[in-house]
């Protein structure tokens, strides 16, 4: 008989209003342990402050969060102790050495001398910048700044790793040093919580992921059960000139096709099959030569998950 | 090009008349220096002046009626205004003595018990009794404005005496035989005349003394007397606490920068109480400001001689000055939003404060309604708890007052600080 996992992280109905605005509306899930959890929407969606109040940060207006076991509200000291947070801001002191910036977050997780030294050591290899570890943050670039921004989440060793946002403008390269971190990190078993709006990154890290829209959890699963169950492709195409309504409602009359935005010379449509449809719209299109601009097949993903739930894209 | 200038100025202003407080600031800051500067410095361009006359109390212990008529010479001065009376009764040495201990005034004169009769006598029969007056001031008093005040009261006494007189010198010089006249005076002389110019200037010469009016400049009780502040004294404590309450704009604007670099929030998600988290921080600031104060005070007294008085009564009122300077730290730190706001609001504090507090003109000589207001500086009572320790030789008993209405100011400023204070 399968055990059931151990839950990292619980949330219940969590909620929190700024006046009259609720931007987290009720969410309920939970992280097991060892798991990768990605927290998906688009600006403003609430990530940022599911996060403040999963850190302590933020207090919330309703709800429960267990932390390991521990009630966050009834032990926040114990909760905080388990937790690495990493801040989408860089959240270092750059007047510091990447060393120092690490030995005193160290300090404030109660580290100590040998250890103290073991950890700064360890989490300067897992990000790579141990011959960095001397040099002024000041004079690092981006990509080192994420990566010892990860480096002083992961300092105490934490139960839980939460990002918000890590690879926030960083470049290409980085990102991937960043992300093969973050899935070593993973592998070793260490449980994350990944806020994202890159859902190329979401897609290739986590285990099971949560989308957020306005406040709200939408849908809440694995990127393949999520892609199986709600993902459509999306045709985007953009015409030369303004569809007229005949061409508009002969579209709509292909059946493998549903407009679901339509805004002057661009059209978006979501299928299940995108081979069938592409070429059931070329076939129209052939009547009308030269009307046709550029046509964009997006195969089944999160991001057509989240379309196909909202109608938006995640980075709208 | 010009466009592009343009461009950049309109920005610019956009972004200047967004942040509203500190535009304000900006505006109210040179307003209040001139304000404050203007009422403050008014003592010193008119202090002794028909407009700003200068208080001095007035003690008459029978003196008779040469002080009367000395007290009556002495009121019609304009720069002068005395006082003898307090709360409808004459004043005492000891009332007069207290009003300058509390520093309501900072002179007092007093006519001694046998003035007139002293100043009448026969120098010949005076047996060395000499009639005296006392200066009783302030140690802290500025020295120079002093130095003028008594100058005025001295040469005015000394005409009334000299009137007085006249008439008993008259009567030496022409109504006695020349062998009686002192001074070995000889009628024969061609040069009498000057001879008698010299006797009416001072016609107890001749009897071997100095003056028969002994003027005796004086501390109050309980005050270390006889000792005026030097330079050193007076500049050394007030220019510590202006440059103490520089480390505002230093915390303020590190608050700031941990708020907006987001490192207090990730403190904040360890396990670390915001108690803690605002200890730590202001910590260090604290402890710069110690040193900052010993470290100054050991220039005034390693190249200046300063002698720093009773150091365990140092040491207290510079822990509670550095208290009040951080709580202010802490209230600018909750209340600047922005840079250019912790910025401001930091100068304005720093100097306004310094100026109303008697840093840069000595509370003494500004106008009365200033001088109350300096009592709600900590300035003003850090600067009195260091004069009274350093000029006026006092204790640790002693400076307790001015040590609480610190401490006070320190609550007070942390109180609204933590009232208002933001960690994200």
């Amino acid at each position: 008989m399968n055990r059931m996992p151990e839950p990292m992280v619980s949330v219940e109905n969590l909620r929190k209003s700024y006046g009259d605005a609720e931007v987290v509306r009720g969410i309920t899930f939970q992280i097991f342990r060892g798991e990768f959890f990605g927290l998906l929407g688009p600006n403003g969606a609430g990530k940022t402050t599911t996060i403040g109040m999963l850190t302590g940060l933020v207090e919330p207006t309703g709800g429960r969060i267990l932390i390991g076991g521990h009630d966050f509200f009834l032990k926040p000291m114990q909760s905080k102790a388990k937790l690495g947070f990493v801040p989408q801001s860089f959240a270092l002191y750059p007047t510091l050495c990447a060393r120092d910036n690490l030995a005193f977050f160290a300090r404030i997780y109660g580290l100590r001398k040998g250890r103290l030294k073991e950890r700064i050591a360890a989490v300067l290899d897992v990000v790579g910048l141990r011959d960095h570890a001397s040099q002024t943050v000041a004079t690092f670039s981006h990509g080192m700044k994420r990566r010892l921004n990860i480096a002083v989440g992961l300092i105490h060793e934490p139960d839980i790793l939460i990002l918000d946002e890590p690879t926030v403008g960083v470049d290409t390269q980085s990102r991937n040093a960043i992300l093969e971190t973050l899935e070593g990190l993973n592998k070793s078993g260490v449980t994350l919580l990944y806020t994202t709006h890159y859902i190329e990154e979401a897609e290739r890290l986590c285990n099971r992921v949560g989308i957020l829209d306005q406040g709200k959890m939408i849908a809440l699963d694995t990127p393949a059960t999520l892609v199986r169950n709600l993902g459509t492709g999306i045709v985007r195409i953009e015409f030369n000139a303004n569809p007229d309504d005949t061409l508009l409602r002969q579209i709509g009359h292909l059946g493998s096709f549903r407009v679901i935005d339509d805004r002057s010379r661009h059209l978006r449509l979501e299928t299940d099959r995108t081979d069938r449809a592409v070429r059931e719209f070329l076939d129209l299109m052939d009547k009308r030569s030269g009307m046709l601009k550029t046509l964009d097949i997006i195969e089944p993903n999160l991001e057509t998950v989240f379309i196909h739930l909202t109608g938006r894209t995640l980075r709208d | 090009m010009l466009q592009q200038i343009i461009a950049i100025t309109l920005k610019e202003l956009k972004v200047v008349w967004l942040d509203r407080e500190a535009l304000l600031l900006l505006f109210a800051m040179p307003m209040f220096f001139i304000l404050v500067m203007s009422f403050a410095l008014q003592g010193v361009f008119e202090a002794g002046t028909k407009g700003r006359p200068v208080q001095v109390l007035v003690i008459n212990q029978n003196g008779g009626p040469l002080a009367e008529q000395a007290i009556a010479d002495l009121k019609r001065i304009e720069e002068l205004m005395l006082i003898e009376t307090a709360g409808g009764v004459s004043l005492s040495l000891e009332k007069a003595e207290a009003l300058i201990r509390k520093g309501d005034y900072s002179l007092a004169l007093a006519f001694g018990t046998g003035f007139s009769e002293r100043i009448l006598q026969d120098p010949r029969a005076s047996q060395g009794e000499k009639a005296t007056v006392y200066l009783i001031s302030d140690p802290a008093t500025n020295i120079q404005l002093l130095a003028s005040v008594k100058g005025v009261i001295r040469s005015t006494i000394e005409r009334r005496i000299l009137l007085a007189t006249m008439p008993q010198r008259m009567k030496q010089a022409f109504g006695n035989p020349a062998s009686e006249i002192p001074l070995g005076l000889d009628p024969s002389n061609q040069n009498m005349g000057n001879q008698f110019e010299r006797i009416l200037e001072d016609p107890h010469k001749g009897a071997g003394d100095s003056s028969i009016v002994v003027f005796v400049n004086a501390s109050p009780k309980g005050f270390s007397a006889g000792r005026r502040p030097t330079a050193t004294e007076q500049n050394v404590p007030a220019y510590t606490i202006f440059g103490v309450f520089f480390i505002v704009l230093t915390l303020a604007s590190s608050f700031l920068r941990e708020k907006q670099d987001g490192t207090f929030q990730r403190i904040l998600a360890a396990p670390l109480s915001k108690t803690a988290l605002l200890i730590g921080k202001l910590l260090p600031y604290y402890l710069v400001n110690l040193i900052q104060i010993g470290l100054m005070f050991a220039v005034g007294v390693i190249l200046f001689d300063m002698k720093p008085g009773y150091l365990p009564a140092v040491i207290v009122v510079s822990m509670a000055l550095a208290a009040a300077a951080n709580g202010l730290g802490l209230l600018v730190a909750a209340l600047g939003k922005t840079e250019a706001q912790v910025n401001s609001l930091s100068v304005l504090f720093a100097i306004t404060l310094a100026a109303l507090g008697g840093m840069m003109v000595p509370a003494f000589i500004m106008p009365g309604f200033m001088k109350t207001l300096s009592l709600f500086t900590p300035h003003a009572w850090a600067l009195a708890g260091y004069h009274d320790v350093i000029i006026r030789g006092l204790g640790l008993k002693e400076v307790l007052p001015e040590t609480g209405v610190l401490l006070g100011f320190a609550s007070l400023f942390f109180a609204g600080a933590l009232w208002r204070f933001r960690f994200d």
